[in-house]
């Protein structure tokens, strides 16, 4: 773990709640409850900007759906969410509580799902150049005159082909993305969102179903992303992945942040490894 | 038997009808109604089953502005107020019903039409859109006047007589009207093609493949939902604007839901999300009714179905029937409809 990003992070207390020294998102008091069960109850969050932070934890503990009410897919019961669009400027910051889905992501904060969304009868090509923001085109005014966006337009194109190129898509290129196995919609999702240029995107399990070769080259992305200057917020439970590249880990159990820090950090801590207790994951933690 | 079958149709008038109704007025409404219900459906996968409300709010804006003499009752603004009540329809539509489930803005889309027809019938608003007997008023009627005068006789520039031959003969209001209807038709089909192939386009059709994928990524999906519903919904009331053209007159008999049961039929035989469909959809879909309906017609008249079996009044069903029966023969054989593209229509939704 020699590249991890630790002058990010300076010396930052591995508790839950702790404070970041340049946060890019921070949670508070979000509660969401289905029925009786409490599925997120998060007092406090933050997230560090700049580094690959990974969200783990067992089957129903909240993950994906605090992924939900942060994009603004699901309403929480209370609670609320502040982005920091830019570094050590406290100052402007944005309450993304209430805030739809597509204003959320307008805001530089994008994810993909862990079911994959891929837009069937679109040709990959068109699923690539849908995730571009801002496009001139895509407003009823300019439409009809392709000398407004034709530029924009070939712009936009050659980003796409350079991702899909980057994430071995080239070949589907035109091809209807129903056509597509698998793996190889994680993939185009996550090429997809990238093409937003996000300053944080969140990922919800994207190597599941991916060919462990591919997950090699997938690993290298999100590290080449995170050196980029993108913020890497990811939900994995490959346990070889997530102690692989992650810089810092949040424990999520019963909806709850039990437990935070770098990946010795989390391996060591008794909280996580009763969490998972019983399953296989606790055997690969003791081994870390 | 068979032979005798063949001595007893006369194959010219049957193909001759069938082609006439396939290139007439009614055919060029149908197609542009579709062409709206396309991008509706088509493409932005929104389930309009009111699309007769659209055709309605065209042709009574238009009727009730000219025959109450509104800003002088130029027929012009009398068109402007027809479409800018198909916008009217549109938001009412959308603004409560699309950000829910698709479910609920078919169950609206029905409602708002049913509604609109039934309001149009009943005797308060007698004064203004003549209740059940509809505009103009049953006097100006008799005396052979419309509101479509200004248009297929003032401004008709094709002179008095009958053009054509064979079946295909039209007088010069008919020819007149039909130029009108297609030429909408062909503009209105450039308009959805220009629009497609743009960014915007793109972004429509992308909230029908997945809104919450359209959302991810920033887009806006009930504003671009409520676009593409006032666009084709205002497509749709050029297409009730023009059939009021062609009959001289609108009335609620016009408007009920089986028009728009019609214009699926004409769209989904023809192929959704293809430009070319709903005008190829349209012209099968008269010419097919209309020959099987003569066809049937010469029959019985011949003798050769007995009146036991089928009775001339009965045909107006029985085609109906066997319209029905085609399509689901075509849908099993042809999914995509006749032009639509096979390989999209050969995704299965996952
Ligand atoms: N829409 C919903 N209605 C009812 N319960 C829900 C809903 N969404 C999630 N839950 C419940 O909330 C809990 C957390 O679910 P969530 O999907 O967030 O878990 P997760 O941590 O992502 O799990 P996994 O690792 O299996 O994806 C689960 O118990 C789940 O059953
Ligand atoms: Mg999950």
């Amino acid at each position: 773990m020699s590249d991890n990003k630790s002058s990010e992070l300076g010396n930052v207390e591995p508790t839950p709640g702790s404070t970041k020294l340049d946060p890019i998102l921070t949670i508070d008091n979000v509660v969401r409850s289905f029925g009786g069960l409490r599925a997120v109850d998060i007092d406090h969050l933050e997230v560090q900007r700049g580094i690959i932070t990974a969200f783990i934890g067992p089957n129903g503990a909240g993950k994906t759906t605090l992924f939900n009410l942060i994009t603004g897919f699901d309403k929480p019961d209370s609670g609320q969410w502040t982005f920091h669009q830019l570094a050590n400027a406290k100052s402007w910051t944005t309450d993304l509580s209430g805030l739809r889905p597509h204003q959320i992501a307008n805001k530089g904060m994008v994810r993909t799902f862990q079911l994959t969304k891929s837009l069937a009868k679109m040709t990959v090509l068109d699923n690539m150049l849908l995730g571009a923001a801002e496009q001139k085109g895509e407003s009823l005014r300019n439409a009809l005159f392709t000398s407004r966006w034709r530029q924009q337009e070939n712009t936009i194109l050659r980003k796409a082909e350079d991702l899909l190129e980057r994430f071995k898509l080239s070949h589907m290129r035109d091809e209807y993305a129903a056509t597509l196995s698998g793996g190889q919609r994680k993939l185009l999702e996550m090429a997809r969102a990238l093409m937003s240029e996000p300053k944080l995107i969140l990922l919800d399990e994207p190597m599941a179903g991916v060919n462990p070769v591919l997950v090699e080259s997938l690993l290298v992305h999100i590290e080449n992303l995170r050196d980029e200057g993108v913020s890497v917020l990811f939900i994995e439970h490959d346990m070889d992945a997530i102690m692989g590249i992650s810089d810092w880990i949040v424990v999520l159990a019963e909806g709850q942040v039990i437990a935070e820090g770098t990946p010795s950090d989390v391996s060591k801590n008794p909280a996580v490894i009763d969490a998972y207790l019983g399953s296989a994951i606790a055997e690969e933690l003791k081994d870390v | 038997m068979l032979m005798n079958l063949f001595a007893e149709i006369d194959v010219s008038k049957l193909f001759g009808l069938a082609l006439r109704t396939s290139i007439g007025v009614q055919a060029a409404t149908f197609a542009l109604a579709a062409v709206g219900l396309n991008l509706h459906y088509g493409y932005t996968g929104l389930l309009n089953f009111g699309v007769v409300a659209f055709m309605a709010a065209g042709a009574y804006g238009m009727a009730i502005f000219f025959t109450q003499g509104w800003l002088g009752g130029s027929i012009l603004l009398a068109i402007a107020s027809g479409l800018a009540f198909a916008v009217i329809i549109a938001l009412s539509i959308g603004l409560p019903s699309l950000r829910l489930r698709a479910d609920y803005l078919a169950l609206t889309t029905i409602a708002i039409a049913e509604v609109l027809r039934i309001s149009f019938r009943s005797q308060r608003l007698l004064d203004l859109t003549g209740g059940p007997f509809g505009l103009p008023s049953i006097e100006d009627r008799n005396a052979n006047v419309s509101f479509a005068d200004v248009i297929t006789v003032d401004w008709n520039p094709i002179g008095k007589g009958n053009y054509g031959a064979w079946f295909l003969e039209f007088d010069e209001k008919t020819l007149w009207v039909m130029i009108i209807g297609w030429s909408l038709v062909s503009l209105a089909s450039l308009l959805i093609w220009g629009l497609m192939r743009s960014p915007w386009g793109r972004v429509i059709k992308a909230i029908r493949e997945d809104e919450d994928a359209a959302r991810a990524l920033g887009k806006n999906v009930f504003s671009y939902k409520l676009q593409s519903l006032i666009i084709g919904g205002v497509i749709a009331s050029l297409a009730g604007i023009v059939r009021a053209f062609d009959m001289g007159f609108v009335e609620t008999q016009q408007f009920r839901p089986q028009t728009t049961f019609f214009i699926w039929t004409v769209l989904i035989l023809g192929g959704a999300a293809s430009i070319w469909g709903p005008i190829i959809g349209s012209m099968t879909f008269w010419f097919v009714i209309i020959f099987s309906e003569e066809l049937l017609r010469q029959m019985v008249d011949s003798g050769w179905i007995p009146e036991a079996i089928l009775k001339s009044n009965d045909i107006a069903s029985v085609r109906m029937i066997l319209m029905g029966i085609m399509l689901a023969t075509l849908m099993i054989w042809r999914p995509q409809g006749l032009v639509g593209k096979k390989e999209e229509a050969q995704i299965d939704v996952r």
